[in-house]
């Protein structure tokens, strides 16, 4: 086990019967969004059945890993309201909303992101930190090129 | 299908000590808060036939509540509830009083929210993720805090409406101008000014200490029955016109859809129950969590146009004086924090008119509205009258 390991402080998204595929994804670097059947509705964060009409003819789209955004809405935290977060204050947190789906908006931090540079519109990316040996957390970063 | 309008009423509310560390349990609290509601309404113990509560696993039990007050009543109930459950227990009460299961029903909030658990400090970070839906998707970036959920929809609708930083601060010094008249208020003798509050810094943005509710140790009680009944209370009776709550995302993880909140579909239904419009209220109770959603709710109430909230605060109107005097003992942010309950009681008060001839009476008012917010996704509101 690494030292990056063992000093992971912060809480590792908790698997669950619904929310795996998701997470299984993330840990590929990879993003995958839960899509109903019958409705065509994204359901993000996935559920047991389609959150918008209730079918259970949903299935995992696989977006890949090239996944970008813009910034719909943030806060900027200057207190930690959690283990891990007290040595990187403030800690912004975003819903971005993914340029290849609108209609879905993903919440995540953004790193290396100066809280002066932050705004709604502003272009991110998705990326991968890996937080465990086996474990990775989607985040977003200032998508700039 | 029959109204309810005018034929239930309020007939008393009552409160415990409010403190930082009460030294005491949420029972001893919610005793007190009883004793007092049941003295307020001049009823027995013994005429309470229900008892019903809202918690976060951080009160007493209806059971406890009653037994220790010398009452077998015929129905005990507690629900794990947020700030919108007054209003709904209210509409429980009604609907069992109306199904003649029941005469008289007293509703209580008690919690050491202060001493005991904290609601906005953060939570075991598992237990989170597991107790809170969808909790694996924000718990693991900190987002641990309603201000932190609430703070992502401000944001936004800041953005979208042109309310600024300055305008929350109006609805804090609204509010804290009414805890300086009202001397059982937590901040009572802590005025705060503009050039204080633009200085004080965030704690999550758009947030700072002042738009934040206070947390605290306290206990408060109402007490619910029919217009017949009332007559028996040596109280004013305050007759529930009308009443509507509503859960509306069409997902449980809310803060993925910040563009809609439960009380803008609430408004409609609750003035058409009550019959009355907007401008028809005198005083007002508006959930106050925190600074933002005050004025989230006085656009889907309908008391200031989309993008005009920011004005509509600014020239005063939400102060004794102004066009709807709101939250007069100070509410959430400076009176004390029973989960909505206690902003409650103080319509209840203003309409029954028992601050006549001090600077605290709302001259003459007749109809007030109390909202309840349990976050963005749930909304139970009802419309008041003398
Ligand atoms: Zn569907």
């Amino acid at each position: 086990m690494t030292q990056a390991t063992t000093a992971y402080q912060k809480p590792i998204p908790l698997k669950d019967i619904d929310n795996a595929p998701y997470w299984d994804a993330a840990d590929n670097h990879q993003l995958a969004l839960q899509k109903c059947e019958d409705c065509t509705a994204y359901s993000q964060p996935p559920g047991p059945t389609c959150a918008k009409c209730g079918s259970e003819n949903v299935r995992f789209e696989q977006l890949g890993d090239d996944i970008t955004a813009t910034v719909y809405s943030y806060v900027v935290s200057y207190r930690p309201f959690l283990p891990g977060f007290q040595d990187e204050l403030p800690t912004i947190v975003a819903l971005g909303q993914l340029d290849q789906v609108p209609e879905v908006k993903i919440m995540c931090n953004i790193l290396h992101c100066e809280e002066k540079d932050l705004e709604i519109g502003m272009p991110i990316r998705m990326t991968w930190i890996d937080i465990t040996e086996d474990r990775a957390l989607p985040q977003w970063i200032p998508n700039t090129n | 299908m029959g109204t309810i309008k005018d034929r239930y009423a309020i007939v008393g509310v009552g409160e415990s000590e409010r403190s930082r560390k009460s030294g005491t349990t949420p029972l001893h609290l919610a005793l007190d808060a009883a004793r007092a509601a049941i003295k307020d309404a001049g009823l027995k113990a013994t005429d309470i036939d229900g008892f019903m509560n809202y918690n976060e696993g951080d009160s007493c039990t209806s059971h406890q509540l009653a037994t220790y007050l010398g009452v077998r009543p015929k129905y005990v109930k507690d629900i794990q509830g947020g700030g919108a459950s007054t209003e709904m227990l209210i509409a429980d009460a009604v609907a069992l009083i109306e199904a003649g299961q029941l005469n008289t029903v007293l509703i209580y909030r008690s919690l050491n929210g202060s001493s005991g658990t904290r609601v906005g400090r953060g939570y075991d970070p598992d237990m989170l993720q597991g107790a809170l839906a969808g909790g694996s998707f924000v718990i693991p970036y900190g987002s641990a805090s309603p201000s932190q959920w609430f703070g992502m929809y401000a944001t936004r609708h800041m953005h979208e409406t042109g309310i600024t930083k300055e305008h929350l601060g109006h609805v804090c010094l609204s509010f804290y101008e009414h805890a300086q008249r009202n001397p059982k208020a937590f901040l009572h003798g802590k005025p705060l000014t503009m050039e204080t509050y633009l200085a004080t810094p965030d704690i999550s943005s758009p947030f700072n200490i002042h738009d934040s509710c206070l947390e605290l140790d306290e206990g408060n009680a109402i007490i619910v029955t029919s217009a017949e009944k009332a007559k028996d209370c040596t109280s004013k009776p305050v007759y529930i016109m009308g009443m509507s709550a509503r859960q509306c995302h069409p997902h449980v993880h809310y803060w993925n859809d910040i563009d809609q909140v439960a009380s803008d579909y609430v408004a409609k239904e609750l003035y058409e129950n009550a019959g009355v419009t907007p401008d028809d209220i005198d005083v007002a109770s508006i959930y106050d969590c925190f600074s933002w959603v005050v004025m989230r709710q006085l656009e889907a109430y309908g008391f200031a146009k989309r993008g005009e909230v920011g004005d509509f605060v600014a020239e005063g109107n939400l102060k004794i004086g102004g066009k709807l005097p709101t939250n007069t003992a100070g509410g959430m942010l400076s009176e004390g924090y029973t989960h909505g309950m206690n902003n409650a009681i103080e319509i209840v008060r203003q309409l029954r008119h028992d601050y006549e001839g001090t600077d605290r009476q709302v001259e003459d008012c007749k109809i007030g509205i109390c909202t309840g917010w349990a976050g963005p996704d749930i909304a139970g509101a009802m419309i008041l009258r003398n």
